[in-house]
C-alpha cells in the first residue's frame, strides 16, 4: 500500500475543514470543521507510521494521534460550551455577531 | 626685639576703633571720644616699645611678616603685612603722638558738634590707614594706605559739607591726588616688572630695593618708575604745581588740617621715596627733578603765605614749603635729613595749627585782621604758638633748627661730591637747594613773624571793634579787603547764635557761675578767652616735643647724653641703605646680595663697630671750624681718608655734623628776617601793610602764581567743556549704541530661534510625529476587525507565505 492515497485522502479533508472554518458563519458549524482538519492529520500522523516509519521505534505517530483525538475532545467540548452561552446570550450562534473584541 | 612683631597691633586698634565708634558711638556716653582715645593711646605706647627698640639696637634688620595673602593671577600675590625697620618705627611713633594729641584736642574742639561721633569715626580710620601705608611690606599695600588715606582726607576735608566751598575742596584735593596716583600705580607697575625678571614677589619693597641697589634693575625701569612714582608723591606731599589742593584743604576743621594736613598723610610721598630711596638714588635724573621740584615748592610758596590773612592759608603755605625742603633733601642724596625734618615738622606744625585753632575757637574767625593782643587772653596758647613758631623758623636749639641745617648741609656735601665727580648738574642742584633752602627759611622766619606779631602782640581786634562804619573807614583807607570783612562780619553774627545756643547749654548745666563772661545783652562780642585743658594739654605736650625732637637727630646730642651710635641716623637707616651708592657718582659699586645676606649672620655687631670708628672720626672733624670753601671738601669720614678730591658715594646718613658756615648764615638770615619783622609788625597793626603794597609782586603772590587760575583754565575748564562732553557723548552715543545694537541683535536672534526653531522646527517635529502616529494608527487599527474568520483567512495566507518562502529558500 502506497502512501499516496491517505495523504491524498487528509489533504482533502483538511481543506474541507479549512473551507468549513472560514465560510460558515454556523459557530456549530466551524467547530465541527476544526474536527475534520484535526482528523487530516491524524490520518497522515497513523500514514505515515504504518506505512513509512513501521520499523523505527522512536516513531510515535499512532500515540500522537489517539493524544489529538483527547485534546479535540476537550476542544470540542470548550467550544460547544462557548456556543452554548453564546447563544444564550444573544439568541444567535451567528459567528459574525461575535465582534465584541473589534476595534 | 620682641615688640616688632606686634605692630600690626598699632595698625588694628583704630580700625576697630573706627567700626565701634561708627557702630556704637552714639550710644556712649563721651559719644565715641572715649574709644578713639583708648585705642590711640594703647598704640601709642606699642609704637613708643617700637620706636624704643629700634633706636637702642641701632640700624635694625626688618622683621617682615605676612598675614594674609591672596592670588592675583599667574603667580603674583597681594600680600598684606608688616615690615618693621627704623624708618617705619619713626613714622608709627610720628602718627600715633599726633593722632593721640589730636583727638584729644578734638574732644574740645568739636564739642557739640553734629556729626562729633562720625569725627572721631574717621580720626580713627585715618590713622589706620595711615599705618597701613607705613607698616606695608609691599607696594600694593602700600597703594592700599595711600588711597584710604587720600578717601579719609576727602570726607575729613568735606565735614562741613553744607557749605559749597568746602565741598569743592574736598573734591579738589581728592582729583588732584588722584591725578598722582595714576602715576603711582603705573609707575608700581613699571618697577614691579622690571623685577618680576629677577624674583616672584615682584611688588616686595625689600626685593626692589636690594635689587637696584645691585644694580640688576634696567636704567630705564628705574627711571621711569621713579618718576612716576614721584609723581604720585608731588600730589600727595603738595609739590608744586600740584600743591593747588593743599591749601584749600584748609576748609576742613583745624585738627584734621594738624593730623592729615600737616602732620602725616601729606609726608606719605616723602616717606614711600624714603621707603623705596636705594631704588631712587639710582638715577641722577630721579635725584634731580627732585631736587628741582622740592626747592621750587620750598622756596616759591613761602611767598604766598606772606600775602595771607587767613592764619590756616599761612601755615598751609608753610607745609608745601617744608615739604618742599624734605623732597629736595631726599632729592640731593640727604636721606636722613629729609626724614628728620619730616619728623620734627610733624610735631612743631601740628602743634601750630593746633594752636590756630585754639586761637579761631576763641575769636569765630581765621583772619588775622580779626586778632591781634592775644597774647594777653590766651597765654598758653601763645607762648606753645612761639614755640612752634620759632621751630618753624628754624631758631638755634629748637626741632627746626638741626632738621633745617642738616638738608643744607646735605645739600653742601652733594654739591661738593658732585663737583669731585665732575657731575656738574649734582653740583648745580646741591647749591641750588643750599641758597635757595636759606633764602627759603629766611622767608619762613619773616612770614611766622609776621603771623605771630599780628596775632599776639598790637591791640585786640576783635569783632566787637569791627562795626559797620569802621569796615567802611578802613576800606577807604586801603588796608582791608571788604569782601572779605563784610563776610566776617557775617560769619561773626552766625557765630554769635551759636555762642548763644552754647551759653544756654552751661546755663541749664548749673554753670550760672559763667554767666557774667557771656554778656549777650548788650550786642557786643564776648572777649576771646584761653581754651579749655584738653587743647592746653594738647599744644603743651606738642610744644615740649617739639624742643628734643630735634637733639635726636642734631650734632649736640652727644653734648645731652646721646652718642653717635645711637641717633636718629642709626635709627633709621637700614643695613641696605649703608651699602647702597649712587651709580651716576664715581667710585660706584653695586651692592653684593649675598654678601648683604650672608653679613646679617654675623650680626649687627660688626657694622656697629664699623659705624661707630667712622662716626667717630667723623665728630672729631664736625669740631673743627669750617669755612665756606673748605666745608664743601670736608664731609665724610672716608673722605678725608681717602683724601682730596674722593668721594663718599654712599647714601648720606652720615652722623650728623656742625657746619658753622650753615649756622652762621641760617642765623643771620633768621635775625635779618625776624628784625625786619618786629620792624614792620612789632608794635602795632600797620595801617598800610608793605607786603600788600608790592604792586605786581603782591597781585602776583595774592593770585598764587595764578596757578589756581592756570589751573582752572588749563584743566578744569577744558575737562569740563570738552573732555567730559566728549566722554559723555562716547558713552551716551558710541558705548551705549554698541550696548543697545547688541542688545537688539540678541533679541532678534532670540527671536527667530524661538519662533522658528522651537516653535516650527521642534514643536512641529514633535506635533507632526504625533499626529502621524495617531492617523497611521486610526488605519491599522481596521485591521483588528474581531471577524475570526478573518484571523484564520491572515494566518492561512501567512502559512503559505512561510511555506513558498522556505520551499523557494531550499
Amino acid at each position: 500500500m502506497t502512501l499516496i492515497g491517505p495523504l491524498v485522502l487528509a489533504a482533502f479533508l483538511f481543506c474541507v475543514g479549512l473551507y468549513g472554518v472560514m465560510a460558515r458563519r454556523n459557530a456549530v458549524l466551524v467547530l465541527m470543521s476544526v474536527e475534520l482538519m484535526l482528523n487530516a492529520v491524524n490520518i497522515n500522523l497513523v500514514a505515515f507510521q504504518n506505512l513509512k516509519w513501521q520499523d523505527d521505534p522512536v516513531a510515535t505517530g499512532q500515540v500522537f494521534a489517539l493524544f489529538v483525538v483527547v485534546v479535540a475532545a476537550a476542544e470540542v467540548g470548550v467550544g460547544l460550551a462557548i456556543v452554548f452561552n453564546m447563544f444564550r446570550n444573544r439568541a444567535s450562534i451567528n459567528i459574525d455577531d461575535a465582534d465584541l473584541m473589534r476595534w | 626685639m620682641e615688640a616688632l612683631n606686634y605692630a600690626w597691633l598699632i595698625v588694628a586698634l583704630p580700625f576697630v576703633a573706627a567700626g565701634v565708634i561708627a557702630a556704637f558711638g552714639r550710644l556712649m556716653p563721651l559719644k565715641g571720644a572715649e574709644v578713639g582715645l583708648a585705642a590711640i593711646a594703647i598704640a601709642w605706647v606699642v609704637a613708643v616699645m617700637i620706636g624704643y627698640q629700634t633706636f637702642v639696637n641701632g640700624p635694625v634688620e626688618a622683621v617682615e611678616q605676612v598675614f594674609w595673602s591672596a592670588p592675583l593671577g599667574g603667580s603674583v600675590l597681594i600680600e598684606f603685612g608688616q615690615y618693621v625697620d627704623g624708618l617705619t618705627a619713626m613714622m608709627l611713633v610720628l602718627v600715633t603722638t599726633v593722632s593721640f594729641m589730636v583727638q584729644l584736642y578734638s574732644r574740645e574742639y568739636m564739642h557739640g558738634e553734629d556729626r562729633f561721633t562720625y569725627f572721631f569715626a574717621m580720626l580713627s580710620l585715618f590713622t589706620f590707614s595711615m599705618l597701613v601705608l607705613v607698616v606695608a611690606p609691599n607696594t600694593l599695600q602700600a597703594l592700599v594706605g595711600w588711597e584710604l588715606v587720600g578717601v579719609c582726607s576727602y570726607l575729613l576735608i568735606g565735614y562741613y559739607w553744607l557749605e559749597k566751598t568746602n565741598s569743592d575742596a574736598a573734591n579738589k584735593a581728592f582729583l588732584t591726588t588722584k591725578f598722582g596716583d595714576i602715576g603711582l600705580v603705573v609707575g608700581i607697575i613699571v618697577l614691579s616688572v622690571g623685577v618680576s625678571a629677577h624674583t616672584d614677589n615682584v611688588f616686595s619693597i625689600r626685593e626692589t630695593t636690594e635689587l637696584a641697589a645691585a644694580g640688576m634693575l634696567s636704567e630705564p625701569t628705574i627711571v621711569l618708575g621713579c618718576l612716576l612714582i614721584f609723581l604720585g608723591a608731588m600730589a600727595k606731599s603738595g609739590q608744586m604745581p600740584l600743591h593747588v589742593w593743599l591749601p584749600d584743604a584748609m576748609a576742613g576743621p583745624t585738627p584734621v588740617s594738624a593730623l592729615i594736613h600737616a602732620a602725616t598723610m601729606v609726608t606719605a610721598g616723602v616717606f614711600l621715596i624714603a621707603r623705596l630711596y636705594p631704588v631712587f638714588a639710582q638715577s641722577l635724573a630721579v635725584m634731580n627733578t627732585m631736587a628741582i621740584v622740592g626747592t621750587i615748592t620750598l622756596f616759591f610758596a613761602g611767598f604766598v603765605a606772606i600775602v595771607q590773612d587767613d592764619i590756616k592759608k599761612v601755615l598751609a603755605y608753610s607745609t608745601i614749603s617744608q615739604l618742599g625742603y624734605m623732597v629736595a633733601a631726599l632729592g640731593v642724596g640727604g636721606y636722613t635729613a629729609g626724614i628728620f625734618h619730616l619728623f620734627t615738622h610733624g610735631f612743631f606744625k601740628a602743634l601750630l595749627f593746633l594752636g590756630s585753632g585754639s586761637l579761631i575757637h576763641a575769636i569765630h574767625s581765621n583772619n588775622m585782621s580779626d586778632m591781634g593782643g592775644m597774647r594777653k587772653f590766651m597765654p598758653v596758647t601763645f607762648w606753645t604758638f612761639v614755640v612752634g613758631s620759632l621751630a618753624l623758623a628754624g631758631f638755634p636749639l629748637t626741632a627746626g633748627f638741626f632738621s633745617k641745617d642738616e638738608v643744607l648741609v646735605s645739600a653742601q656735601i652733594w654739591a661738593s661730591n658732585g663737583a669731585a665727580s665732575g657731575v656738574s648738574s649734582t653740583a648745580l642742584t646741591g647749591n641750588l637747594v643750599f641758597w635757595l633752602g636759606l633764602a627759603g627759611a629766611m622767608v619762613t622766619t619773616f612770614y611766622m613773624g609776621r603771623s605771630v606779631f599780628l596775632i599776639f602782640f598790637g591791640t585786640h581786634r576783635g569783632v566787637s571793634a569791627h562795626t559797620p562804619e569802621e569796615v567802611e573807614a578802613e576800606v577807604a583807607a586801603g588796608t582791608l579787603d571788604p569782601q572779605a570783612e563784610m563776610e566776617d562780619l557775617d560769619q561773626a553774627a552766625h557765630d554769635q547764635d551759636a555762642v548763644d545756643d552754647l551759653s544756654q547749654q552751661d546755663v541749664a548745666a548749673g554753670h550760672a557761675g559763667h554767666g557774667s563772661d557771656h554778656d549777650h545783652g548788650s550786642g557786643g562780642h564776648h572777649l576771646p578767652h584761653e581754651s579749655g585743658w584738653q587743647i592746653l594739654t594738647a599744644l603743651v605736650v606738642l610744644a615740649v616735643l617739639s624742643v628734643p625732637v630735634g637733639f635726636l637727630g642734631g650734632f649736640l646730642w652727644d653734648e645731652v647724653g646721646g652718642s653717635t651710635e645711637r641717633n636718629f641716623e642709626t635709627w633709621t637707616a637700614t643695613h641696605l641703605l649703608e651699602e647702597v651708592s649712587y651709580p651716576f657718582l664715581a667710585d660706584a659699586h653695586p651692592v653684593d646680595l649675598e654678601e648683604l645676606h650672608g653679613g646679617e649672620a654675623e650680626g649687627a655687631d660688626a657694622d656697629h663697630a664699623g659705624d661707630g670708628a667712622e662716626e667717630g672720626e667723623a665728630a672729631g672733624i664736625s669740631t673743627d671750624v669750617t669755612p665756606l670753601a673748605a666745608g664743601a671738601d670736608l664731609v665724610l669720614a672716608t673722605e678725608a681718608e681717602g683724601g682730596e678730591g674722593e668721594v663718599d658715594n654712599h647714601v648720606l646718613h652720615g652722623a650728623p655734623e656742625f657746619h658753622l658756615n650753615v649756622f652762621v648764615l641760617a642765623l643771620g638770615g633768621f635775625l635779618a628776617a625776624i628784625a625786619l619783622a618786629w620792624t614792620i609788625y612789632g608794635r602795632s597793626r600797620p595801617m598800610r601793610d608793605p607786603v600788600l603794597h608790592m604792586g605786581g609782586v603782591t597781585t602776583l603772590l595774592e593770585n598764587k602764581y595764578y596757578f589756581d587760575d592756570i589751573g582752572y583754565r588749563g584743566v578744569v575748564v577744558p575737562v569740563r567743556d570738552w573732555l567730559a562732553p566728549a566722554a559723555s557723548w562716547s558713552s551716551n552715543v558710541i558705548l551705549d549704541g554698541i550696548v543697545k545694537n547688541t542688545g537688539g541683535a540678541v533679541k532678534r536672534l532670540a527671536d527667530v530661534t524661538y519662533f522658528t526653531i522651537d516653535q516650527k522646527v521642534i514643536d512641529g517635529g514633535i506635533n507632526g510625529g504625533a499626529f502621524s502616529a495617531a492617523w497611521i494608527s486610526s488605519k491599522l487599527k481596521r485591521l483588528q476587525s474581531g471577524d475570526v474568520q478573518r484571523y484564520a483567512g491572515a494566518m492561512l495566507a501567512g502559512v503559505i507565505v512561510l511555506v513558498v518562502v522556505f520551499a523557494a529558500a531550499r
